[in-house]
This record gives structure tokens, C-alpha cells and sequence, in this order.
């Protein structure tokens, strides 16, 4: 069934590129492990057989869009992926008619290390709904029925579950670990801002030290500009070289958001997001 | 209780009411505790996350933005997103370690000296109950 995937996304790609309908194929090629998926742009007819798609193919290719955004592109995405486009579209960080979106069926991805595969989905799998892209303008693969939700939050509920001595203490030596490589915010296609908050000098809010107290101020401030924009790709914690759980930080305001806005990013383009827009007549246990 | 404890509230009044409250409670003479440090901020919109966390990294024993009622804006509509922003903030809060009473949301009006002062007054004492926060 991946052979076939695959080979329809070659047969597009080149039709794409030979018709000059597009400059530029982003999809996955094999890395040189010979194993995992890396991400390949084809700026040539000839470039497209080394396209691939298999359950190694995790990226989220939707992170390049923004810099490609004075091109006309195409992109080979995952439901999840496609879900970043319509984030990006909706706080029209791209135009809709130099994005090409080749949406991919999605089998589930594979946790895969270099030169080393896993038979086991990665996590963010396990609790995927959505196996068919909510948007694309050309579908490789068949459209699966949707399944029925799994219960998404119950790691996250049961840190809530727990006391504020007992999460202050967890979420303090997660944070110790991190060594600010910023690989959480490189790896995000929702992080497009030109200057981040932690680069900034004046003021400067955040200290390049790393040190308890900035990374903590980081990875706060990191999941809440997130905050009802997340696609939960995951790909920030999967980019961790340290390990930090990032998505039950993001998972957190995702659940949030859920229950106080009935809002999930990234399934339109024309989605207004939750922290941009308000009712009046809501009331949100604020001041009361 | 700790003897002699005195918790420190870092408060992010918006100028046209909660400031203006803070204010006129001042001019009419209610006094409220001096355990607030007072921010004025163009708006209670304008207070980002950022400034709470920060706040809180700093030593603050609690934070209290106070803004305009929800349709009295002076900027007409600033406070409806400071009340999106930190309806979804203040379980975050919780959920990252800091309890939910240190972090407080509240609408003054410049009128309510009154409401400003017994604000402050029963946050202090909240606080003061509560302790200071617990080094990670």
C-alpha cells in the first residue's frame, strides 16, 4: 500500500514540475542511513523518483512553507501537516494559490531513531483522529473511515490529578534538562516569527544563560504562544534532543482550549483563532 | 500563618478604571494594605502572559490584573481578549505548579474605591494564608 503512496506522489510531482505548475516539491527522501525519511526539495523533473512516503516520513514539512512563501510550492502532507497549512493560511502567513498541497492518507508514523526503526507508533499516532487530511488539493491514498476517538488527554489528566508541590516539582526537573537549543521552536511550523521573544535585547525578557529560571520562562512562554494555534504534530518534543514531554504542555492548552472555545486549530483556513476573537457575552469565570 | 509574613501582590491596573479605582479609593481615604505594588498599563489588554510569569519568576506572591467591566473598555473592546487570554492562563498556571489563588483577574470600575480596596484586602489575606511560594 506505501509502494502505491509513493508512486502517486511521483506521478504528481512530476506532472506538477513539468508543467511548471510549480517551483519546488517538498516531500521526503530516504536518508543516508538508508532507513528513516528526510525532507527533499525537487526543483527538477529528474529529482522526483527519489521522492518516497512510508511511516518514517515524520517531519512536518509545512515548517518550510513560510520561507518558501515568495515561490509557488508544492507540499506532500499528513493530516496533521496539512492541519499547519490551514494554521498558516488563516493568520496568512502564505497565499492560498502558491501553496500545491498533495495530501497524504496517513498510515501512522513509526518511532524511528537513526539507522534504527521501531515497529510502534509514536504517540501523537496512537491518538490520531484524523487519518485523512481536512484539507489538500490532490489526495494520494484512500480515505479511511474516522475512527473513534481515544481517550486523548489522560496522561494530562492525570498530572492535573496531581498536587501543585507534586506538578512544581515534575515540570522543575523537566525543565533542568533543557539546554535552550531551541530545536523545540526550529522543528514548528506554528514559531515563524522573524524575531523570537528570547532574542530580543530590549527588553530583554529572557537571559541566554541556561538556568533554571530562564528555561522555565521559556518553555511557558514557547507552549502558550502556541496556545490555540498548536496542530499537535509534535514534532517539538520529537526534535527534544533532551527529552522534555513539550506535548503535555501544548496537549494541556489544547484540552483547554477544547473545553472553553470549542475550538481545534488547523481543520479550516478561514478559522478565526481562539486568543484573536471574543464574544461579548461569554463569561469564562473571569472577575466574577 | 507565618509571623510577620508579608505576601507581595504585583497588580497591573489599567488606566482608565482599575487605576482610577485604585485612585479614588486613595483620594477618599479607604485604605487597603500596602502588600500591592501597583503597574499602570494602557490597558488590561495589554498585559501579556509573559508579564505574569515574569512576575511570579520575580518573587511575586501573587498577581492581579484589574481592567475595565467587559463592555466599558475604554478601548472598547481591549478587555474581552484579557479575558479570553486569561481564562486559558490561569489553569495553566495551576497545572505548571502555581496555585490558583495567586493569580487573580478582576474588573474595577473607577468608581469603586470601595471594591479596589476590599479587593486588595481579601487577596492579601488569601495570600498570606496560603504562605509564600514553595522553592521548586
Amino acid at each position: 500500500m506505501q509502494e502505491g503512496l509513493t508512486q502517486q506522489i511521483r506521478e504528481k510531482a512530476r506532472e506538477l514540475l513539468t508543467s511548471a505548475a510549480v517551483d519546488c516539491i517538498i516531500g521526503y527522501e530516504r536518508a543516508s542511513d538508508g532507513l528513516t525519511a528526510r525532507p527533499l526539495f525537487a526543483y527538477e523533473p529528474n529529482d522526483v523518483d527519489k521522492l518516497i512516503f512510508d511511516q518514517t516520513c515524520t517531519h512536518n514539512l509545512s515548517r518550510f512553507l513560510v520561507d518558501k512563501r515568495d515561490s509557488t510550492v508544492a507540499i506532500v502532507a499528513k493530516p496533521c501537516d496539512s492541519r499547519a497549512v490551514n494554521l498558516l493560511l488563516a493568520e496568512k502567513q502564505i497565499q492560498r494559490e502558491r501553496v500545491y498541497v498533495i495530501g497524504v492518507v496517513c498510515p501512522g508514523i513509526v518511532e524511528a531513531t537513526w539507522g534504527q526503526i521501531n515497529d510502534r507508533l509514536q504517540a501523537r499516532c496512537q491518538l490520531c483522529r484524523e487519518h485523512t487530511p481536512p484539507m489538500y488539493d490532490f489526495l494520494v491514498g484512500e480515505p479511511t473511515a474516522e475512527e473513534p476517538p481515544v481517550e486523548p488527554y489522560h496522561d494530562v489528566a492525570e498530572l492535573e490529578a496531581k498536587s501543585v508541590a507534586e506538578r512544581q516539582s515534575f515540570w522543575a526537573e523537566q525543565f533542568a534538562r533543557c539546554i535552550r537549543c531551541y530545536a523545540c521552536r526550529q522543528a514548528c511550523p506554528g514559531c515563524y516569527c522573524t524575531e523570537c521573544f528570547v532574542e530580543q535585547l530590549d527588553p530583554q525578557w529572557v537571559g541566554i544563560r541556561v538556568a533554571p529560571a530562564e528555561n522555565e520562562f521559556w518553555h511557558i512562554i514557547r507552549a502558550f504562544h502556541l496556545a490555540g494555534r498548536c496542530i499537535a504534530c509534535n514534532e517539538c518534543e520529537r526534535a527534544c534532543p533532551v527529552n522534555i514531554p513539550l506535548s503535555l504542555l501544548n496537549r494541556k492548552l489544547e484540552k483547554d482550549v477544547l473545553e472553553l472555545f470549542a475550538f481545534r486549530s488547523g481543520l479550516s483556513a478561514e478559522a478565526l483563532l481562539p486568543l484573536a476573537t471574543f464574544k461579548k457575552e461569554e463569561r469564562l469565570g473571569m472577575g466574577e | 500563618m507565618i509571623e510577620g509574613y508579608q505576601p507581595k501582590i504585583i497588580g497591573f491596573l489599567c488606566n482608565w478604571c482599575g487605576y482610577a479605582g485604585a485612585d479614588l479609593a486613595g483620594t477618599s481615604r479607604i485604605t487597603y494594605p500596602a502588600n500591592i505594588r501597583v503597574i499602570r498599563v494602557p490597558c488590561s489588554g495589554r498585559v501579556d502572559p509573559l508579564l505574569v510569569i515574569k512576575s511570579f519568576q520575580q518573587g511575586a506572591d501573587g498577581v492581579l490584573v484589574a481592567g475595565c467591566h467587559p463592555g466599558e473598555c475604554h478601548y472598547v473592546e481591549g478587555n474581552y481578549y484579557t479575558r479570553r487570554r486569561f481564562a486559558l492562563l490561569h489553569p495553566f498556571l495551576e497545572y505548571l505548579g502555581i496555585e490558583k489563588q495567586r493569580f487573580r483577574v478582576e474588573w474595577v470600575s473607577a468608581s469603586e474605591g470601595k471594591k479596589f480596596s476590599q479587593l486588595v484586602s481579601s487577596f492579601t489575606e488569601e495570600l498570606a494564608k496560603l504562605g509564600p511560594r514553595r522553592e521548586a
